[in-house]
């Protein structure tokens, strides 16, 4: 018993100590944070620990190079429709309200085909067969091929020769193969009907699954460009300003519905790809009936 | 006890029609078959008919939550096809989501053949599921004229594309050479999701504002190029979008003393009444088909202007006959 009183007194006084010496801890800390906030910026950490910035891998700096609005593929020249839904529509015009069905028309006829591509890169030739069969319109079909072929060229030149370890060979071999055979359609105009034609969508889900990126984050970044797109595109057509266009650019609402569309693709198959908004359609096949333009779709 | 007759072919929905020539240059029916709820009708032939004409009805002019019409069309070498209805094709409602009111198509056009194929639209009621594949196979010097049109529901009733789903699929794929496989030409499709019962906002209706009627002509093939080629040149002749009238008054009065012709007197009537029914359309090539998608503000509107851009031309009535075209008269 006595020695249970001895220890128990004991380890008394020792959470005692502990109980001063965290109080002691919790001043010497707040002291601290007051001289650093007093100084301005924290003491930059001694080295860049690699566990929480992610930017070190050759997958994350791909990410950011297709993300980028410098990436050369001339979005800058297409407007997809909006140039044309303001036309149709003046005065009663929203921007709000286009890029909502702008984003539901893109991902339905669209993102299945960059989902697919980066599932099954082999199957690019296919798909791009397939979309090409889907898109309804000429000038629909003008903004993909032109932004597609630019996709390739920026690959063969550029991207080709700085390949991330580990890229599947067999995709990188269904790419070259589908260059050739592009390069010999164009030589052999008087087919109706062309043997691949590079539209954008599958190009991007398989240059994509190449550099490494995930499905999910390619998906987002396809979706988010083509946002950009229409946010740069209404800045030039002098809807509003670059603050406003920035501000809807971060704005919970953008990302959450590109989130909502790729959920809602997720699992269709290019056979169901189509057209949600089907007014769509018309306004971008009446690109051409405009009298004035400033973009090319 | 069993039954001394033969066990039938066909299962509910299921319906075939086979098209041939005959010697003297008739294109006449050489099986058709159905079974509830799909119906199929055609007048008996008269001479000189140029093409045989086929009514695709349904018990109770539509097709009730969870039908399932399945017919297939196989027209021989020359022979000519023309299928009509008799008013809107009503889809009816839904228990829920799941239940999929379903019409599928599969034709088969074999060299020379033709199929002309001006339905009335499909009118979605309110909570209806409604599902629409129509696959066309043709050999290379078959025609094709589809029209495929849906509405925004009984509009008398205030229904205003208060319909829970709907798809509507066109393929259009070029027959096999030998050793080949079929190539795709053609994939439209439209695909409207409504919106849940309980939610307040209407996305489809506004989406869809306003028009009250969507439609899609599909054209392919040696017979109806110069459909084609008239309507797209109807389309580059559209009044630019935004263009100002820079005439002073004098030469307007002018002008508007000139006689102008025919055509071009058609051609302003016409969009006068595009002005007035709020139609919207557009043209297109796409791999040697010719799509035309329109919409209109009323479903009456949107017939006249169709029915007013065949007749116009006239080679529809004049290689398929009259008939063939009453739907869109």
């Amino acid at each position: 018993m006595s020695s249970d009183t001895v220890d128990s007194s004991q380890s008394q006084a020792i959470e005692d100590e502990i109980v001063e010496l965290e109080g002691r801890l919790e001043k010497a800390k707040a002291r601290l944070n007051k001289a650093q906030v007093n100084q301005g910026p924290s003491i930059p950490p001694a080295k860049i620990p690699s566990s929480d910035v992610p930017l070190t891998s050759p997958t994350h700096h791909f990410l950011l190079l297709l993300s980028d609005s410098a990436l050369p593929l001339g979005s800058f020249a297409f407007s997809s429709g909006l140039e044309s839904y303001l036309a149709h529509t003046r005065p009663k015009s929203s921007f709000p309200t286009f890029l909502n069905f702008s984003l539901s028309s893109y991902a339905s006829t669209t993102l299945p085909f960059v989902l697919a591509a980066h599932r099954h890169p082999i199957d690019l030739l296919e798909l791009d067969d397939a979309l090409d069969a889907a898109i309804m319109c000429t000038v629909g079909r003008r903004a993909s091929v032109a932004q597609g072929r630019a996709l390739l060229s920026i690959w063969d030149r550029s991207f080709k020769s700085a390949l991330p370890a580990g890229a599947s060979t067999a995709a990188v071999e269904a790419l070259k193969e589908f260059t050739v055979l592009l390069r010999a359609t164009s030589s052999n105009i008087t087919t109706h009907l062309p043997t691949a034609s590079a539209h954008l969508g599958p190009l991007f889900g398989a240059i994509a699954v190449i550099l490494g990126m995930s499905l999910r984050q390619t998906a987002y970044v396809f979706m988010l460009s083509h946002v950009k797109a229409l946010l740069s595109a209404a800045v030039r057509a002098s809807m509003f300003g670059p603050y406003h266009a920035q501000k809807m650019l971060a704005s919970v609402e953008v990302q959450e519905g590109i989130q909502k569309v790729i959920q809602q693709e997720w699992e269709t198959k290019i056979e169901d790809a189509g057209q949600s908004v089907p007014v769509m359609d018309l306004w971008i096949g009446r690109h051409e009936m405009l009298y004035s333009r400033i973009f090319n779709s | 006890m069993t039954s001394p007759f033969p066990v039938s072919s066909s299962a509910p929905g299921e319906g075939r029609i086979v098209v041939q020539l005959l010697p003297h240059g008739i294109s006449a029916l050489s099986a058709i078959t159905f079974q509830y709820p799909l119906k199929l009708i055609s007048p008996s032939p008269a001479a000189g008919q140029k093409s045989i004409l086929v009514f695709l009805l349904t018990y109770g002019g539509g097709l009730v939550g969870g039908d399932q019409v399945h017919l297939t069309i196989d027209v021989k070498p020359e022979a000519k096809l023309s299928i009509v209805t008799q008013g809107h094709t009503k889809i009816f409602k839904s228990p829920s989501r799941d239940v999929i009111t379903r019409q599928r198509l599969h034709v088969t056009l074999q060299d020379n053949a033709a199929l002309c194929l001006l339905p009335d639209p499909v009118q979605p009621f309110k909570g209806s599921v409604y599902e629409q594949s129509q696959k066309f196979t043709l050999a290379d010097t078959a025609s094709l004229c589809l029209l495929d049109w849906v509405s925004a529901g009984r509009r008398a009733r205030g229904e205003d594309w208060d319909l829970l789903a709907w798809r509507g699929r066109n393929e259009v794929w070029a027959a096999a050479e030998s050793g080949g496989k079929p190539r795709l030409l053609l994939r439209d499709n439209v695909i409207l999701e409504g919106d849940a019962a309980d939610s307040k906002e209407k996305a489809l209706r506004n989406k869809m504002q306003p028009t009250g009627i969507f439609g899609t002509l599909v054209l392919k093939g040696p017979l109806v190029e110069g459909l084609a080629a008239f309507i797209l040149a109807e389309f580059a002749a559209l009044p630019r979008i935004g263009a100002r009238d820079f005439r002073s008054q004098d030469k307007m009065d002018k002008d508007n003393g000139l006689m102008l012709s025919p055509e071009e007197n058609w051609r302003q009537a016409r969009l006068k009444q595009e002005e007035a029914d709020s139609v919207l359309w557009s043209a297109a090539r796409v791999r040697g088909c010719t799509v035309v998608k329109f919409g209109a503000r009323t479903v009456e509107g949107g017939r006249l202007w169709i029915g007013n851009l065949l007749k116009q031309d006239g080679s529809i009535s004049r290689l398929f006959g009259d008939d063939s075209t009453m739907c869109v008269r």
